[in-house]
């Protein structure tokens, strides 16, 4: 009786909460006209960061994947090397990660794509919280699924494969799926060294015309559409995996 | 096949929980059965006789072969005999079939048809056809048993290893499973089984081991331990659990 008013309640104020933001916002006096210039730009901007965000997503599962391999790999050196790459990534801020791996890193290489550094130091960023959940996922699955496994004669890698992978899986998707949509999110920082991508054509649309907030609503709209899909897809994959323990 | 057990030893860390024990099983064996208090050592017994573990001391050979000492060879050994534990054993994101099918097929190099085939046939026999397509939380526990134990004899193992089969299951399941593992024994399927239902053992086992701290207390044919124990810690532990 008393959790149900309690969560009427609650779903009342978060409604209302949602009402008046909203009204708010479309309440505004816009004035779209000063950035119709700029709308190809942010279109372009869209697609650099919709292409990034693939790319170091793609990229970010592989460097997770290593990571969590080293780690559960047994050899101490490895797995405290890999330790030390999280907790290091994890712990500082990507601004600079982003500074230090483009002036200092990739200029000392001699590499000038800021786009392909900027893939790069994200993926080596988000890959540092993949591979956490990805060990998280891995060792939520009971020492009793190896020994069955043993018993049965499955090699090391026949287990992952067979028997634990495809169970911790399901375990990893939602925590992943997060991760994902903060990528995308965090991509934004590449401004610091001008990646053309969408949040930068925002900002010099918004430098431009002082329009402020018709340059970075548009923002709003497409990073949903980026980060929506992703949601919506671990959803299906979670069903598809979906058994009871 | 002859099996034999010289002075073996297990540890882990500061518990034995194996020492000295000698044991011969030869041919007629066919049955054995590991009895004995909890703690006593069936359950490591069973994993050296799988080849699950290694012993610390003493050498264990089947007929006149040492056992394997390395992973690949022990993984080997592993696939030509049948594991059953007490519970959870079954792959829970898998149906019934496939936890049968997936071994004969990745392990033993089966064709998908053929284990198929034989994973029907041997549910048909356990009664469990009408649960082939179910995942193992869709089962009871006694189904779960059954299922796990068509899983362990697929292939047809030299030696099933049964570890407390029932011990996780109430009455009625117990005694739906018990009725399988006899059938086995009829069947003249090797079997090396350890459980807490001395009526089983005393009805099919062909030699019956008693462990208790580790060591071999009494081995002889079922027979003579449950109706002349030599040993004081065998008779009293009889007279414990025959008591209810
Ligand atoms: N993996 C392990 N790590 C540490 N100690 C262990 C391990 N396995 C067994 N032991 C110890 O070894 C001894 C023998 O254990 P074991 O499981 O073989 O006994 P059991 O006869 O099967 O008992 P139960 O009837 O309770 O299953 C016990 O004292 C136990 O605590
Ligand atoms: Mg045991």
């Amino acid at each position: 009786m008393w959790k149900s008013a309690f969560s009427y309640f609650i779903s009342l104020c978060l409604l209302a909460s949602f009402c008046f933001v909203l009204w708010v916002v479309v309440s505004h006096d816009y004035h779209w006209e000063a950035i119709t210039p700029y709308r190809a730009n942010l279109l372009s901007g869209w697609l650099t960061t919709l292409w990034l965000s693939t790319a170091a997503l793609v990229l970010s599962i592989i460097i997770g994947a290593l990571l969590t391999a080293g780690q559960l790999s047994g050899q101490r050196a490895s797995s405290l090397l890999c330790r030390i790459y999280i907790e290091g990534i994890r712990g500082t801020p990507l601004l600079t990660q982003i500074l230090i791996g483009y002036y200092l890193v990739a200029n000392a290489v001699g590499w000038d794509s800021r786009l392909g550094v900027g893939i790069v130091v994200l993926s080596c960023f988000s890959a540092a919280y993949l591979a956490e959940i990805f060990r998280a996922g891995i060792e939520s699955i009971p020492q009793s699924q190896w020994l069955s496994a043993r018993a049965i004669g499955f090699s090391e890698a026949q287990t992952y494969r067979f028997v634990v992978i495809p169970q911790a899986v399901r375990r990893i998707l939602p925590a992943a799926a997060g991760q994902f949509a903060n990528l995308i999110k965090d991509s934004s920082l590449l401004f610091v060294i001008s990646v053309q991508e969408f949040t930068m054509q925002a900002r010099e649309a918004n430098a431009n015309t002082y329009a402020t907030f018709e340059a970075y609503l548009p923002l709003i709209l497409g990073y949903f559409i980026l980060t929506f899909p992703i949601s919506l897809l671990s959803r299906h994959l979670e069903d598809r995996f979906h058994y009871e323990d | 096949m002859r099996t034999d057990l010289e002075h073996v030893g297990k540890r882990y860390g500061d518990t034995r929980a194996l020492a000295d024990v000698t044991i011969s099983l030869s041919e007629e064996d066919q049955v054995v059965v590991l009895i004995g208090p909890s703690g006593g050592g069936k359950s490591t017994l069973l994993r050296l006789l799988g080849g699950l573990e290694t012993a610390d001391e003493g050498a264990l050979s089947r007929n006149g072969i040492e056992f394997p000492r390395t992973e690949p060879e022990l993984r080997e050994f592993r696939r030509q005999n049948g594991f059953l534990f007490q519970a959870f054993n079954l792959f829970p994101h898998l149906s019934a079939l496939e936890n049968i099918v997936l071994p004969l097929v990745e392990v033993h190099h089966w064709e998908r048809n053929a284990a198929h085939a034989r994973a029907e046939e041997v549910v048909e026999r356990f009664g469990m056809k009408a649960h082939l397509s179910k995942r193992p939380a869709e089962m009871s526990g006694g189904q779960q048993q059954r299922i796990a134990l068509a899983r362990a004899m697929a292939h047809s193992p030299a030696t099933l290893l049964l570890d407390e089969p029932t011990s996780a299951l109430d009455p009625e399941m117990k005694a739906e499973v018990l009725d399988l593992i006899e059938d086995l024994c009829r069947s003249g399927q090797r079997i090396v089984l350890s459980t807490h239902e001395m009526g089983f053992a005393r009805q099919c086992a062909d030699t019956v081991v008693f462990l208790s701290g580790g060591r071999v207390e009494e081995c002889g044919p079922a027979k003579d331990v449950f109706d002349h124990p030599c040993s004081e810690t065998v008779r009293q532990f009889l007279s414990k659990v025959m008591k209810w």
